[in-house]
C-alpha cells in the first residue's frame, strides 16, 4: 500500500488498462456463490446424424441389449446358488475357487448343524423354558431375547462353518492373514450377517 | 489388480453372486485372472479397461461386419458377442439355429457358415483364446498359453454332428471335437477397422466418393504390409497401387483418373496420403500421428464453432497456427474488435482452450515489472479436457436412458405385453375387429403418447452415445499415436 513501494512508491505493479478496463467503467463482478451445476446452454447443439447407419445401430443396441437381459448371464439376486449346470461359462478355464459352490458347504454344513442344534436343544430345554418366560414377561423386551437367541444360533453355524472351511481352504485363510487384511477376521465374526444375506438388499438394480 | 479378498465383503451381495459375476465378466473378457505371485492357488483378478469400454461399440463392429461381409458372417459376430467366449462348433450352431429361426424358407448349411467364419478369421476379426497349458487342470488357476501362429488357424470343425443336432432341434451342441479351441472378438482389430472408416470418411468428404474408394484400397495395401503399432505404415509404390486398382473391381471413374485422385489426395493438407519418396514412380505412405493431429483439431474446432461461436473459432484456430501470440496481435490479425477479443480470449482461456505462458521482462529493480502474456494452445492439454467432457457426456447420456427407462418399466412392460397380445391377435385370422379394438383400448392414448416420448428420448440418447464414442475414437487416437512417435 502507502509507502511499501520502492522508488517512487506511487505506482501499483499493473496498469489498469492493462486489465482491459477504462478509467470510468466498473471492475469485474465478484463471485458470491459456486457456479450452477447446470448452466444455461447458449447456443443450441447441433441435431443427431440420422443415417442408415444409426437407424441400424439404434435397432442392433436393442436387440444386443435384449438378448443379454434375457441371456442366463445377467444375474439376478435370487438365483438358486447351485449354478455350476446352469451358468453356460466354460469352467475348466477359470480358477477353482471360482467353481466352488457354497450350497455344497452350507449342504454338508447344515447336517452338522442341525445335529449340533438338535442336541443343544435337547440339552437345555430349561434355558429355552426360562426364556420363553422371560418373553411373556416383558414384551418389549422380546426382540432382544429373539435376537440373542439368533445369534447363539448362528454362532454355532458359523463355528461350524469354521471348522469345514478350515479343512478345506485352509491355505487360503493362512494367506489373508499372512496379508494383513482382516477380512478374514469380518467375515466370520458377525453371526447376524449369514441370515441377513437374503433379506431385500435394496440396490435398486437398473434393468432397461 | 484387485485381490481376490475384494469379494469377502458380503454385505452388499451374497459370496455366490460374487463368484457368478466373476465368472460371467471373466467370460465376456472384461476381467482376466492370473495366479498371485505368492500363492500359487490363489487367483488375482484384474479389468481389462478397453474392453469394458467397447461394450457400447458392438453395434458399430456388427455394423461394419454386415457392410464388408454380408448376414451370416454377422450373425455369426452377434452369437459370438453374445456368447463372449465359444468353440467355433457352438457359435456355427447356434447361428444355424438363430438364421433359420428368421428366414424359415432358407436354410443355411453349417458348411456354409464355416466358409464364412473362416473368413472372419483370415481377416484377423476374431481371433483365439489362449488355451490351457498342459497341466493346467491339476492347478487351482489354469495358466493359459498360445502361440502367434496359432492365433487365428481355424480347427477342423465337423460339420456331420452340427447338423444332426439342427436335424433334432436341439438347444445345445454336445461335445465336439474342436471343444477345446476357444473363440473369441478382437477388438483391437476393430479399433483399426473403425480408424479406417474415419480416414476412408475423410477422404470421401474432402474430395469425392471416388477419392474414398481409392482411399479404402490404400488403407488394405498399407494394412497387409505394415506393423499394426508403429506409428506411420511403410511405404507404398505406385504401381504397387495401380496393380490394385486394376484388379480390383473398381468403378471407371477410378480407373481412368486414378492418377489425378492419387495426386489430389497427396496434396490435400489433412495429410491423408504423404509422399516420402520417388523410387517406383513415387512411394506413398500413412503418418498417423500427423492425419490424427488434424483429425483432432478439426474435432476441437468444429467444438469451439459450437459452443462459443465463429469469432472464437478465428482466435483459436489462430492461436493454434500462429503458436504463440499475444492480445493485442491476436485481436489485429482476426480482425476482431478489441473488447469482443478480449471476452473471448478470456472465454476459451476459461475453459481451458487456450493456456498462457508469461515472459518476465524486468530489468531493473525500481520500475514495475513488465511481462509478456502469450497465448497458445497446448494440443495434448486441450485433447486431454475435451476427451474428459466426451467421457463425462458419454456417462450423463447413459444414467439418463438407464434412469428414465427404470422410472417407466412398470409402463413400458406393460406396453410390450400389449404390442405381442395384438401380434398374435393379428396372426389369427379369425378375431373380430371390435376384440382388437378393446384390446388396444385398455392402455389410454395418453399413455401410449408417454411411451412413445419415452422411446425417443431413449433413441436420441443412444445417438448421442454413439456420436460421443466417435469424437472420443478419434482424441485417443491422437493421444496414442502422439505417445508413440517419441
Amino acid at each position: 500500500m502507502g509507502g511499501r513501494g520502492r522508488g517512487r512508491g506511487n505506482a501499483v505493479s499493473f496498469n489498469i488498462e492493462q486489465l482491459g478496463f477504462g478509467r470510468g467503467e466498473a471492475g469485474p463482478v465478484s463471485v458470491t456463490q459456486p457456479p450452477p451445476l447446470f448452466p444455461s446452454l447458449e447456443n443450441r447443439p447441433l441435431p443427431l446424424i440420422k443415417d442408415v447407419e444409426n437407424e441400424y445401430i439404434l435397432v442392433t443396441q436393442k436387440d444386443l441389449s435384449t438378448r443379454m437381459r434375457n441371456s442366463p448371464f445377467y444375474l439376478k439376486k435370487s438365483e438358486n446358488p447351485s449354478y455350476e449346470k446352469e451358468l453356460p461359462v466354460l469352467w475348466n478355464r477359470m480358477p477353482a475357487e471360482l467353481r466352488e459352490t457354497l450350497p455344497k458347504r452350507i449342504a454338508t454344513g447344515n447336517s452338522k448343524v442341525t445335529l449340533n442344534a438338535k442336541k443343544k436343544k435337547v440339552e437345555d430345554p430349561d434355558k429355552i423354558f426360562a426364556k420363553l418366560e422371560k418373553k411373556e414377561r416383558n414384551e418389549s423386551e422380546v426382540e432382544e431375547d429373539g435376537d440373542g437367541k439368533e445369534d447363539e444360533d448362528d454362532q454355532d453355524k458359523s463355528d461350524d462353518e469354521k471348522v469345514e472351511n478350515e479343512d478345506d481352504v485352509k491355505e487360503d485363510l493362512d494367506d489373508e492373514m499372512d496379508d494383513d487384511t482382516d477380512y478374514a477376521n469380518n467375515y466370520f465374526e458377525n453371526g447376524e450377517a449369514y441370515l441377513e444375506d437374503e433379506e431385500g438388499q435394496d440396490d435398486g438394480e437398473a434393468q432397461f | 489388480m484387485e485381490k481376490l479378498s475384494a469379494k469377502s465383503d458380503p454385505i452388499y451381495l451374497g459370496e455366490a453372486i460374487v463368484k457368478k459375476a466373476l465368472a460371467v465378466m471373466i467370460q465376456h473378457n472384461l476381467v482376466k485372472f492370473q495366479a498371485s505371485e505368492r500363492n500359487n492357488n490363489v487367483a488375482e483378478y484384474s479389468m481389462m479397461h478397453h474392453n469394458v469400454y467397447c461394450l457400447i461399440r458392438y453395434p458399430k463392429y456388427l455394423y461394419m461386419i454386415k457392410r464388408i461381409y454380408g448376414t451370416s458372417e454377422e450373425i455369426l459376430l452377434e452369437i459370438l458377442l453374445n456368447l463372449g467366449q465359444a468353440s467355433a462348433s457352438n457359435v456355427i450352431f447356434h447361428s444355424a439355429n438363430r438364421l433359420n429361426e428368421a428366414n424359415d424358407s432358407e436354410v443355411l448349411s453349417p458348411s456354409a457358415l464355416h466358409q464364412s467364419f473362416q473368413r472372419l478369421a483370415q481377416d484377423n476379426f476374431i481371433i483365439r483364446c489362449p488355451k490351457l497349458a498342459e497341466n493346467a487342470t491339476l492347478l487351482k488357476v489354469p495358466t493359459l498359453e498360445i502361440e502367434e501362429k496359432e492365433k487365428f488357424a481355424v480347427p477342423n470343425v465337423e460339420i456331420e454332428p452340427i447338423a444332426r443336432m439342427l436335424k433334432e432341434k436341439a438347444t445345445q451342441l454336445g461335445g465336439h471335437c474342436d471343444s477345446e479351441i476357444i473363440w473369441r472378438v478382437n477388438h483391437e482389430r476393430f479399433d483399426i477397422e473403425l480408424r479406417n472408416v474415419i480416414l476412408v470418411n475423410a477422404a470421401a468428404r474432402r474430395v469425392d466418393t471416388t477419392a474414398g474408394e481409392l482411399y479404402h484400397l490404400i488403407l488394405k495395401l498399407w494394412r497387409e504390409s505394415s506393423n499394426p503399432d508403429s506409428p506411420a505404415t511403410t511405404p507404398v509404390s505406385y504401381n504397387v497401387i495401380k496393380d490394385a486398382v486394376r484388379k480390383n473391381d473398381s468403378s471407371p471413374i477410378l480407373l481412368e483418373h486414378f492418377d489425378h485422385y492419387l495426386r489430389v489426395l497427396h496434396e490435400d493438407s489433412a495429410g491423408l496420403i504423404d509422399k516420402p519418396g520417388d523410387a517406383g514412380g513415387g512411394q506413398f505412405n500413412l503418418d498417423y500421428s500427423k492425419v490424427f493431429e488434424n483429425l483432432a483439431c478439426a474435432s476441437l474446432d468444429s467444438i469451439v464453432l459450437e459452443r462459443f461461436g465463429s469469432k472464437a473459432l478465428r482466435l483459436f484456430r489462430l492461436t493454434r497456427i500462429q503458436k504463440f501470440m499475444e492480445q493485442d496481435q491476436m485481436q489485429n490479425v482476426a480482425m476482431i474488435p478489441a473488447k469482443e477479443a478480449k471476452m473471448f480470449t478470456y472465454k476459451l482461456l476459461e475453459h481451458n482452450f487456450l493456456q498462457i505462458k508469461e515472459l518476465k521482462k524486468g530489468t531493473s529493480n525500481f520500475a514495475p515489472v513488465k511481462s509478456f502474456i502469450l497465448y497458445h494452445v497446448d494440443l495434448p492439454q486441450v485433447v486431454r479436457t475435451v476427451l474428459e467432457a466426451s467421457y463425462k457426456g458419454l456417462f450423463n447420456a447413459m444414467v439418463r436412458q438407464m434412469h428414465d427407462l427404470t422410472e417407466n418399466k412398470r409402463l413400458l412392460e406393460k406396453h410390450a405385453m400389449l404390442e405381442s397380445m395384438l401380434e398374435r391377435l393379428k396372426g389369427d385370422d379369425g378375431v373380430p375387429e371390435e376384440e382388437i379394438a378393446e384390446l388396444s383400448d385398455t392402455m389410454h392414448p395418453a399413455e401410449k403418447s408417454l411411451v412413445e416420448k419415452i422411446h425417443l428420448m431413449s433413441d436420441n440418447l443412444t445417438l448421442g452415445q454413439t456420436q460421443a464414442d466417435e469424437t472420443i475414437l478419434i482424441l485417443e487416437s491422437y493421444l496414442k499415436f502422439k505417445s508413440k512417435e517419441l
